[in-house]
């Protein structure tokens, strides 16, 4: 019998401010335990949060980036609950009035291929503390850097499908925030955190009792938390037992997830407005302006890669994967380099130096100067792949130029030869080495005739033109078969 | 060399402040003759200056500074020194003045007797048998006996207002926004203001002028630059508006304040002013409204003394963190203050945050159009008793919250509604001092601060009444 | 009473307060008191138009300025060790539902 599986995700990213949310602290990350901490975060009496403006710009991009409706009126709110990592016993949010609503994401769904996936609200929160329970036997210790730092909560409609969906929504989600700047989405170092919504139902029917999946620490982990506990609530009804509304905890150790230990009392966050903060109001022309700021966003980039550059999709999807990368393609292009080139030798050639950082790559004037070699026959496609990789290594720790890519090819001996009497010589040589081939070639195995030319290039260094080669050994074989 | 100048007048201070807690007021929780001296030797040259150059203010305990303790007169702050200073401190310190020591209070600021400190209640430097009262009890008994001429307190619901009435000195609670609350320690955000004491209504205005102003750490402060100090007091009110609302004067209003308000009217019209009988038709609702908002705000504001950062710890056991907050936070808030937290809890809980919490801003905002309405037809201010009664005994209202509650009713409309508000006094009634009240619009402090100097002049505070 | 002793124990709950038998009987009649005399105020008609104060948030720019303090966390923590505060051993995740 087939069953929908439906999941929405709750996603918190910390903002890439310089300071925090409430307070003038630092928000770096991995600095000493209560070192950037002050009356504010740490929730002395008397203190009070002042908002921080960067924080409310990144959130406002984020929102536009997601096709949000920013609400130039958004109200804090107070969470109320008691944690140890939780200094003030309150956690300042937004509730009933949140910085935007009603947005969406497209991703691309191994399933269903190019969808729409709605979000829900979008709004500014701090952070808690982090909560070590395995520094001090049968204690638990805490550190408030984190406490105080800046994050949006993004809730989705409850529109994926299938663990692989959800997971295609975090990496379409986090290029839309890693392109607009506005986070590093790092879940190693908790700047990303989902938690999930899943339910199963017939096709159709209304929705499923849903279950809460926590403490997922990467987008695979999410996947396989997903499908597990997507499998047991399969199982669970297809032996007649209901779902129980509960939060489940991911063992990512054991790949199962198992119900969180439940508590006595049910949460009650007795929400209210913020009354240390007056309402957030953000003028019309402050909006307009950071909505007209918005950089070019993936899906637009790719979709002007193939328009105006004629790459193919798949191509144009790598190329606009991030926007260093984005850019290093059109730089390539814009020095001269035919769009078709650039992609191929990026995609082959860079991308295998430098899968993560393109930054980290030789300039981009660089690499057309060595495709430019090739172009003009100064060196073959197999020696330019030696001149870009000596000038990648030379660009780490010096400034390189397009000139240097010539001058470096000739230091290695790269410069192709055409000169015919040189390949000649290579190729009687050759040919002189391998009398049984030869033979065998002449008896009609045409096909060593890439063994030939292996041998000749072998000889000269690499440095022979292929080409050249190729009509040097056809003339030689046909010739000494006539005599 | 400065310091002479005012060493003297810290040594002063100290005999007059040892003198008074001599006498068995316990205005103060904690001050030292060191301390004082200590501070007035280490005046900075701009800050002897400073408008209150040598000046020696008591600080209500709820308010943080770096030379005392700041226990709010609660357990669970007892020994706590702030790691930081609140704005309003430390502008005190920049205008030159000394701080004398912290004041008794009831605890977190919630009461209106002083009966509610951990520390032991004040006494009435008027009449020992009776309460100061409160919250700021301290700071108005430390002005009333003469230990000091200026004093910080604070108020949610009338904490200046009520204490200054029930002591015979002056009490100013600005506009929400005027002062800074950083490092006011919380009870009601939305109502908590600092407010002033002072001998006279020029010394409350000078102290009020001194701290107000915006203050980047506070972002409900108004943006405005400080008040000025106050002038001198007019000789005649021609063209002022004097509004009497009818809810403030019930059909059975004690008969002695009744008589001091009578004679406060009277001297206001003999100076020219013209006074007008108006309404605020939501007044008697500002008191249920006053118990659902500050007890909301007070149960969040609460949450972090929990025993994990600061402060002193009862373990419960040390098995688990939820028996060490049940522990700490049991033992360590007295009755009223648990009371508050559970009703503010009870509030904003699920299925009942429409009943009373929203229903309560909604009737809030009813209260605050009064005013609005009121101020818009052309009153220049209010004129009211502070308090129903003069000052009750120790006990009186212990038994029944809401008699005690009902204490507060005349003063609690303007925290409710933002708008300043001061009491001045207006007589006596067999020994007793009685408060007048004056009611400014937003932001009208000034105002305000002008009839009461030019009504000051004109009657004599500390005479019988009837 | 509009307060019952159910409610006491989870409002106590909520706001973690040992409430021992004696008080809770005593806080059931004064809250039932309290909130039957703050019942009043459902009999104010619902507003015609809201009041609005006008006040906007500020905006702090994002600069590392932290109020110094004037303590340590170590020189006033009830149990510090490493650099951290100290509590009673809690179970991973028993935190709110959906915090950060
Ligand atoms: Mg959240
Ligand atoms: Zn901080």
């Amino acid at each position: 019998m087939s069953r929908e599986t439906v999941i929405g995700l709750e996603v918190h990213v910390q903002l890439l401010t310089r300071s925090k949310m409430f307070c003038g602290c630092s928000s770096a990350f991995g600095d000493p335990p209560n070192t950037n901490v002050c009356p504010v975060c740490l929730g002395l009496p008397g203190a009070l949060p002042v908002a921080n403006e960067q924080a409310v710009r990144l959130a406002v991009r984020a929102a536009y980036a997601l096709g949000c409706a920013v609400h130039a009126r958004s109200v804090f709110a107070r969470k109320n609950y008691f944690y140890p990592d939780l200094p003030k016993g309150y956690q300042i949010s937004q509730f009933e009035e949140p910085l935007a609503t009603r947005g969406r994401l497209e991703i691309t769904s191994p399933d269903r291929g190019l969808l729409t996936v709605g979000v829900t609200r979008l709004h500014l929160e701090e952070d808690a503390g982090k909560s070590f329970h395995d520094r001090v036997p049968g204690m638990t210790a805490v550190d408030l850097n984190r406490s105080g730092v800046p994050l949006i909560e993004i809730v989705s409609e409850p529109d994926l499908r299938s663990p692989a969906e959800a997971r295609a929504y975090l990496v379409a989600l986090k290029q839309v925030l890693k392109y607009l700047e506005v986070s590093d989405c790092n879940m190693e170092e908790g700047s990303l955190r989902v938690d999930a919504n899943l339910s199963i139902r017939r096709p159709g029917d209304p929705l499923g009792t849903r279950t809460e999946v926590k403490n997922m620490n990467s987008f695979s982990g999410v996947e396989r938390a997903l499908t597990f506990e997507r499998d047991r609530q399969v199982a669970a009804v297809e032996r007649g037992e209901a779902i129980v509304q509960r939060t489940m905890l991911f063992d990512g150790a054991k790949g199962e997830v198992r119900p969180m230990r439940s508590k006595e009392e049910s949460h009650d966050y007795r929400y209210f407005p913020e009354p240390d903060l007056p309402p957030l109001v953000l003028s019309e022309a402050w909006l307009r302006t950071e909505r007209e700021a918005l950089p070019e966003l993936p899906a637009a980039k790719r979709d002007r890669f193939v328009k105006s550059y004629g790459v193919p999709e798949y191509d144009a999807g790598v190329l606009s994967g991030t926007r260093e990368l984005a850019e290093y393609f059109e730089s390539v292009v814009a020095v001269g380099v035919e769009a078709k080139d650039a992609a191929n030798w990026i995609m082959n050639d860079v991308l295998a130096l430098h899968p993560d950082d393109v930054q980290r790559a030789l300039p981009p004037a660089a690499l057309a100067a060595v495709i430019g070699l090739v172009r003009k026959g100064t060196v073959n496609r197999q020696a330019a792949r030696k001149v870009l990789e000596a000038l990648d290594t030379r660009a780490a720790d010096a400034a390189v130029s397009a000139d240097d890519a010539l001058r470096l090819a000739t230091e290695l001996g790269l410069i192709q030869v055409q000169d015919t009497s040189r390949i000649d010589t290579w190729v009687r040589e050759t040919l002189a080495a391998h009398p049984g081939e030869v033979g065998r070639y002449r008896a009609g195995e045409m096909k060593l005739m890439g063994f030939f030319v292996g041998q000749v290039m072998k000889r000269s260094g690499g440095t022979a033109d292929p080409k050249a080669v190729n009509a040097a050994l056809r003339s030689a074989l046909v010739g000494t078969a006539a005599s | 060399m400065t310091p002479p100048r005012f060493r003297a007048a810290a040594l002063g201070a100290a005999i007059r402040i040892a003198e008074c807690e001599a006498k068995g007021t316990h205005a103060f929780v904690e001050w030292s003759e060191e301390a004082l001296v200590e501070q007035a030797d280490a005046l900075t040259e701009e800050a002897a200056d400073g408008p209150l150059a040598g000046e020696v203010v008591a600080v209500k305990d709820v308010i943080a500074d770096r030379f005392f303790h700041t226990t709010c007169g609660s357990r669970i702050l007892h020994g706590w020194r702030s790691a930081f200073e609140a704005t309003a401190v430390r502008r005190l310190r920049e205008a030159g003045a000394i701080i004398a020591g912290k004041t008794n209070c009831d605890e977190f600021a919630m009461g209106s007797s002083t009966e509610h400190s951990a520390y032991g209640p004040s006494r009435n430097p008027v009449d020992p048998t009776r309460v100061p009262g409160g919250s700021s009890g301290g700071s108005a008994a430390a002005v009333a006996s003469g230990a000091v001429r200026l004093a910080l307190g604070t108020e949610t619901g009338g904490s200046v207002r009520q204490p200054a009435a029930f002591c015979g000195v002056v009490g100013i609670k600005p506009t929400y926004g005027r002062v800074s609350r950083y490092g006011l320690v919380a009870f009601g955000s939305s109502l908590d203001q600092i407010g002033t004491f002072g001998k006279d209504v020029a010394g409350a205005a000078r102290l009020l002028a001194a701290i107000s102003g915006r203050d980047d750490r506070d972002a409900t402060t108004l943006d405005r630059v400080p008040l000025g100090g106050p002038g001198p007091a007019p000789k005649s009110l021609k063209g002022t508006v004097i509004g009497v609302p009818r809810e403030y004067f019930p059909e059975g209003l004690h008969a002695g304040v009744r008589a001091g308000c009578d004679r406060a009217l009277a001297a206001l019209k003999a100076l020219g002013a013209e006074v007008r009988e108006v309404s605020l038709p939501h007044t008697k609702y500002a008191v249920p409204t006053y118990y659902i908002v500050a007890p909301a705000e007070a149960s969040s504001n609460l949450a972090r003394y929990d025993g994990v950062r600061f402060g002193p710890r009862e373990d419960g056991g040390l098995r688990d963190v939820r028996a060490l907050y049940r522990a700490t936070r049991g033992h360590g808030f007295g009755a009223e203050v648990r009371r508050r937290i559970l009703l503010g809890t009870y509030v904003l809980s699920a299925g009942y945050y429409d009943a009373y919490y929203r229903t309560a801003q909604r009737v809030r905002e009813r209260i605050r159009a009064d005013f609005a309405a009121v101020f818009g037809s052309g009153v220049h201010a209010l004129f009211t008793p502070t308090t129903p009664t003069p000052a009750f005994q120790f006990g009186d209202n212990l038994a029944d919250p809401i008699a005690m509650y009902l204490s507060d009713i005349f003063v609690c409309t303007a925290n409710l509604a933002w708008v300043p508000a001061l009491s001045l006094p207006i007589g006596r009634d067999e020994g007793l001092p009685l408060g007048g009240q004056l009611i400014g619009a937003m932001e009208a402090e000034s105002t305000i601060i002008r009839i009461a100097q030019a009504l000051e002049a004109a009657i004599d505070g500390t005479a019988e009444v009837r | 009473m509009s307060v019952t002793r159910d409610d006491i124990r989870k409002i106590a709950a909520l706001a973690e307060l040992a409430v021992d038998e004696a008080a809770a009987e005593e806080l059931e009649r004064q809250l039932s008191r309290i909130l039957d005399y703050v019942a009043q105020l459902a009999e104010v008609p619902p507003d015609a138009e809201p009041v609005e104060d006008g006040r906007v948030l500020r905006l702090r720019h994002d600069d590392i300025a932290p109020d110094p303090l004037l303590s340590e966390p170590k020189d006033f923590a009830p149990a510090f060790k490493q650099g951290l505060f100290l509590v009673p051993r809690l179970g991973e995740l028993d935190r709110g539902e959906d915090a950060p």
